[in-house]
């Protein structure tokens, strides 16, 4: 591991300075978890690393505010997925969290950490696609929005510009219901990387979303516009055909030791399939 | 204060050290004065070395020494434990990618990454060879410079050595059988993934070397470096903290002597901890391509079997090529047959070299066998339990005609595991049960000693060179002692893991330890009993054989018993002291045998599988998962059902997830622990049982044989047949990934299901 300062601001201000000053020369650090493998393996090689577990706007929370569910950046996996409104609200983003790394993990993996790390099999990016997640961005020039859509470019960048961090995520409280669920697929039971990833949400008056990762440079979110998926009396083959839509410019890796783009592919349909029929259960269920 | 029994589960001795932190391995000792060392090495198979420049590396900070071969004595020395064919450091050529080219020493681990990364060495790319095709193919390049191998007969190719051994006429012996089948079965690249690290420290001691090492073969170590050092046995000390887990990557020195020089050229305590990734480059188990013919009659007499198991093992032949005629060895399985011919390949590749892994070179030959075994019977329409029971060896059958005869009652054991699993009851719905055996050769030679001292208040310290690397050895050890002397088993300190302190052992594998150091430790004991029985008949002014001391007790005429403790100090008389009791065990060696020695026992398992398969995901759920061991007595059953579960649960990792994947250009891609994986605590068998047969006929103490490693030996086997049971899709590459499970199902379903 190469020699890098470590710093720990106490205010949003001197982190925001600290990463405008430093730019691609600083990083920062929350729980560690995605962080340190890359210290460690070399990938990457700050001048300074920016804990910035200390910045108050930062602090671990979830909270109720005008109509949406406020996330602090620093908000561990393990508090996500024991929270009830999330449980209820957001099942996708619970079932996403309690399926990061293992407990010792998602006891310090953060929410913005796996955003911000904008791995392509980022575990909770589905689920917040799906359910509308603002990504909220402090920066020398101010606080700003980015839907989670528009914050995604490619394995590892964001479009958050130079001295910019996330303080929070937040989801929107819906007044109709969405029923989500979230899978995944993976080598073995214990902790691993996702090959697939697959949210999917149905709401009562039948519309859907689905949102998927792992089979292309970024999660990507897709909307049913035919009501097919939220309709538990759809046959199997319209559902199909729906998903062959949905999923169809979906673009795996060739070169990925994980899984065959063939597999990927069928594990997508399958795992649309399974998730579909959990949110629908979850629906009916209230 | 009551003496622990052989039978009896105390807590595991040195335990409370091991999972409270406490223990210190090699990687926790920090002399004060101690230097880090990084190993160079250069991206690419096969290269030639044209020049190494350290200027820059050694013009950075901290930054003491940078070693190439060019600065050891010349010719390069060269070790190995079966061929010197391993230089200190590469000479002329690397022949892996992991092959060290250099070893840089300084003040800091950073530092010396650094530095290594620094020194600029220019090469050119060779052609290289990773598959058993590739090195076998006409114009592949030759892995070993045929100077090399002055005299061997395959010099000229990459086939380092062939092994045949066999028995009857196999085409009379064809003849009776109604269905002959062949198949091909393959076994990727697996490593040993010690939790601990492998992590060496070496030292110049006086005019010698001290040399700390994660070795679980102390002696031999010993005796490499005082040949590649030129120095007395007397000035080499190896200190050998207790591993943390080996499983045979740390039997044999890898890195030791390039250490040892950096040492003595610097002065000072130089220390070297691998990285999960360097070790994925040192250590790892052959694959195996194997063919199997397979002739079986109506009635379920198996009539021959005819083997061919080629091994990739890597650039140098380490033990690998033990490994390879070992295991193919006992090929045909635990069974009586008529005829019988195994030849075993080893294959030299520019791969990491391979070692010894707990299996020993079975565990690749018995999926082979018992999974093609599996097809005879179902051609035939026969039960695979049945034709186990029909054909296994009985008791005291020399099975295979030129080795020790059938050991146990080995029936004993499937019939056990067959009762557990239910065989041929009914099951859920997407259930299949496979059920398969194993067995193993145990050490073929072996010399064990131990001394044990017992103290003038009755409180035992016992000498013994093994390894404990988490087996639980020296409980084992403690536990004979115990009963022998009567101490409490608090009163009982077991020493190893020091070459200047503790006598010799050869070394701690092949599920040796209990049998063999056991039954030294056993000796020690019973030789202080003699001589405490005669010093109490002294003191109590009767006939010598008039007194008796076993069990712990010391036994008067007149039928008084008394602890030994009770009677140790006033035996000793007025100069006090203690009373030494020297002991050896030994398996001797015999040149005409094709392994230099029969088997001192065999290990004997049968494990019993129940599975289902998600045939949309190619997911395997394993149910059940039953095993059943033939240990002869169990001297410590927690420790056996430990041994038993972890042999079990490691048997699971190559059969589901473990496998290296190459690149074009050799690289293992899944280098580390993100991309190779290995069970978890959730990747478990629902439910996981172990249980033992005891007939108290293995050749250790009360009748114990060595069991470490048997219930990794059938597991591939067993789940195989189950997922075929479950799925009818007969897989015939490990692991079974859910890809491959899955791909498989689709095969089946478009109609072109396994021949
Ligand atoms: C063993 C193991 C298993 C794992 N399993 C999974 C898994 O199953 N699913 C999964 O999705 N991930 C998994 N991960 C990855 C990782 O745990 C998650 O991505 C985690 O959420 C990262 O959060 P963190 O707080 O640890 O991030 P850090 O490592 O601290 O940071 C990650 C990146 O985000 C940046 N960053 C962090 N916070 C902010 C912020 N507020 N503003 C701007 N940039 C920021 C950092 O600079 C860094 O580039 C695993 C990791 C490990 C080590």
């Amino acid at each position: 591991m190469q020699p890098f300062a470590y710093s720990r601001p106490g205010t949003l201000a001197e982190a925001v300075a600290l990463l405008e000053e430093r730019g691609p020369g600083a990083r920062v650090l929350a729980g560690g978890t995605d962080l340190l493998i890359r210290l460690r393996d070399g990938s990457l090689d700050p001048e300074v690393v920016v804990d910035v577990k200390r910045v108050p706007e930062l602090a671990p929370g979830i909270r109720a505010d005008d109509g949406r569910l406020v996330i602090g950046a620093t908000t561990t996996m393990t508090e996500i997925a024991a929270h009830p409104v999330i449980r209820h609200e957001f099942a996708a983003l619970a079932d996403a969290a309690a399926y990061v790394g293992s407990v010792q993990i998602r006891n310090r993996a953060t929410l913005a950490g796996n955003l911000c790390n904008a791995s392509p099999a980022a575990d909770t990016a589905p689920a917040l696609l799906v359910h509308g997640a603002v990504v909220v961005a402090a920066g020398p020039e101010g606080t700003r929005r980015i839907p989670l859509d528009a914050f995604f470019v490619r394995s590892g960048v964001t479009t958050l510009a130079r001295g910019e961090l996330v303080t929070a995520v937040d989801l929107p409280l819906p007044s109709t219901r969405l029923a989500s669920a979230h899978e995944r697929r993976t080598r073995r039971r214990g902790h691993d990387l996702a090959a697939v990833t697959m949210a999917v949400g149905v709401d009562a008056r039948g519309a859907a979303r689905l949102a998927f990762g792992s089979v292309g440079p970024r999660p990507v979110v897709r909307v049913d516009d035919t009501a097919t998926l939220g309709d538990r009396s759809a046959t199997d083959a319209d559902v199909d055909a729906i998903l062959d839509r949905l999923l169809g410019d979906a673009a795996p890796s060739r070169t990925s030791m994980r899984a065959s783009p063939g597999y990927r592919l069928a594990m997508l349909r399958v795992l649309a399939r399974r998730a579909r029929a959990t949110a629908l259960g979850r629906l009916a269920d209230g | 204060m009551t003496a622990s029994r052989v039978g009896d589960s105390p807590a595991r001795v040195g335990g409370f050290g091991r999972v409270t932190g406490a223990q210190q391995y090699v990687a926790d000792l920090h002399p004060a004065d101690a230097l880090h060392a990084k190993l160079v090495t250069v991206d690419a198979a096969h290269a030639r070395i044209v020049s190494v420049d350290a200027s820059g590396a050694l013009a950075l900070p901290g930054v003491h020494l940078v070693l190439t071969s060019d600065d050891l004595p010349q010719p390069v020395p060269r070790f190995g434990p079966q061929n010197r064919d391993r230089p200190v450091l590469a000479v002329g050529e690397t022949k892996y990618h992991g092959d060290p080219v250099a070893i840089v020493v300084a003040d800091t681990v950073d530092q010396a990454e650094a530095a290594a990364a620094a020194v600029r060495v220019e090469h050119e790319p060779l052609p290289a060879v990773f598959t058993i095709e590739g090195a076998l193919a006409a114009d592949a390049p030759l892995v070993q410079d045929p100077s090399l191998r002055e005299g061997q007969a395959l010099a000229q190719t990459n086939v380092l050595n062939e092994h045949e051994v066999g028995w009857g006429d196999l085409d009379q012996a064809a003849r009776g059988a109604d269905v002959v089948l062949e198949r091909r079965y393959t076994f990727p690249m697996v490593t040993q993934f010690a939790i601990e690290p492998h992590a060496w420290m070496a030292a110049p001691d006086g005019d010698g070397i001290v040399v700390w090492s994660a070795i679980q073969h102390p002696y031999w170590l010993q005796r490499m470096l005082a040949g590649v050092l030129k120095l007395p046995l007397a000035r080499v000390r190896v200190v050998a903290p207790d591993p943390g887990g080996a499983f045979g990557g740390k039997q044999h020195p890898k890195y030791e002597p390039a250490l040892a020089f950096a040492a003595l050229r610097v002065g000072r305590p130089v220390k070297l901890v691998l990285t999960l990734e360097e070790t994925f480059q040192a250590v790892r188990r052959a694959a195996c391509d194997a063919t199997v013919r397979i002739g079986l009659a109506r009635d379920g007499s198996i009539c021959f079997e005819d083997i061919r198991a080629d091994y990739l093992i890597g650039a140098y032949t380490d033990i690998a090529d033990r490994v390879v005629g070992k295991g193919s060895y006992v090929g045909a399985g635990p069974y009586a047959i008529p005829a019988v011919r195994i030849r075993g390949r080893s294959i030299l590749s520019h791969t990491v070299p391979s070692t010894a892994f707990r299996g020993f070179g079975n565990p690749q030959i018995n999926w082979a066998v018992e999974s093609t075994l599996d097809e005879a019977c179902e051609a035939l329409g026969l039960d695979p339990l049945d034709v186990r029971l029909r054909n296994l060896a009985a008791k005291g059958q020399p099975f295979i005609p030129f080795d020790t005869p059938c050991d146990g009652d080995w029936a004993d054991s499937v019939r056990k595991a067959a009762d557990m699993i239910g065989w041929g009851s009914p099951m859920p719905e997407g259930r299949g049960r496979g059920i398969a055996v194993g067995i193993k050769s145990g050490p073929t030679t072996g010399l064990s000693t131990s001394i044990v001292r017992l103290l003038a208040d009755g409180s035992v310290v016992v000498y013994a060179g093994t390894s404990d690397m988490g087996q639980g050895a020296r409980t084992v050890f403690a536990q004979v002692a115990s009963q022998e002397l009567g101490a409490p088993l608090d009163w009982v300190t077991v020493v190893m893991g020091d070459t200047a302190v503790v006598p010799y052992d050869q070394q701690t594998s092949a599920s040796r330890s209990t049998v063999l150091m056991g039954n030294a430790v056993l000796n020690a004991c019973r030789d202080i009993q003699r001589k405490l029985a005669a010093m109490a008949a002294r003191v109590h002014g009767v006939e010598a054989g008039a007194v008796a001391v076993e069990g712990g007790v010391v036994r008067l005429p007149g039928g008084a018993v008394l602890p030994i403790a009770d009677v140790v100090a006033a035996s000793l008389g007025r100069l006090g002291g203690e009373i030494t009791g020297l002991g050896e065990a030994r398996k001797e060696a015999d040149p005409s045998h094709p392994l230099g020695g029969s088997a001192a026992f065999f290990e004997f398992n049968c494990t019993a599988i129940e599975a289902s398969v998600d045939e949309d995901t190619g997911d395997v759920t394993i149910h059940r998962h039953v095993t059943v061991s033939d240990v002869g007595k169990a001297l410590n059953p927690l420790q056996v059902t430990m041994q038993d579960e972890g042999a079990a649960i490691m048997g699971l990792g190559h059969t589901l997830m473990e496998h290296y994947l190459f690149d074009d250009e050799g690289r293992i891609r899944n280098l580390g622990a993100i991309d190779y994986r290995i069970p978890t605590s959730m990747d478990l068998p629902r439910s996981l049982e172990s249980a033992f047969v005891e007939h108290e006929d293995g050749p250790g103490p009360f009748g114990a044989k060595g069991m470490s490693e048997g219930a990794l030996l059938c597991v591939a086997p067993a789940v195989g047949a189950a997922i075929h049971a479950a799925a009818r899709v007969r897989i015939r590459d490990l692991p079974f990934s859910p890809e491959r499970v899955w791909r498989a199902i689709q095969e089946r379903d478009r109609g072109e299901a396994g021949a």
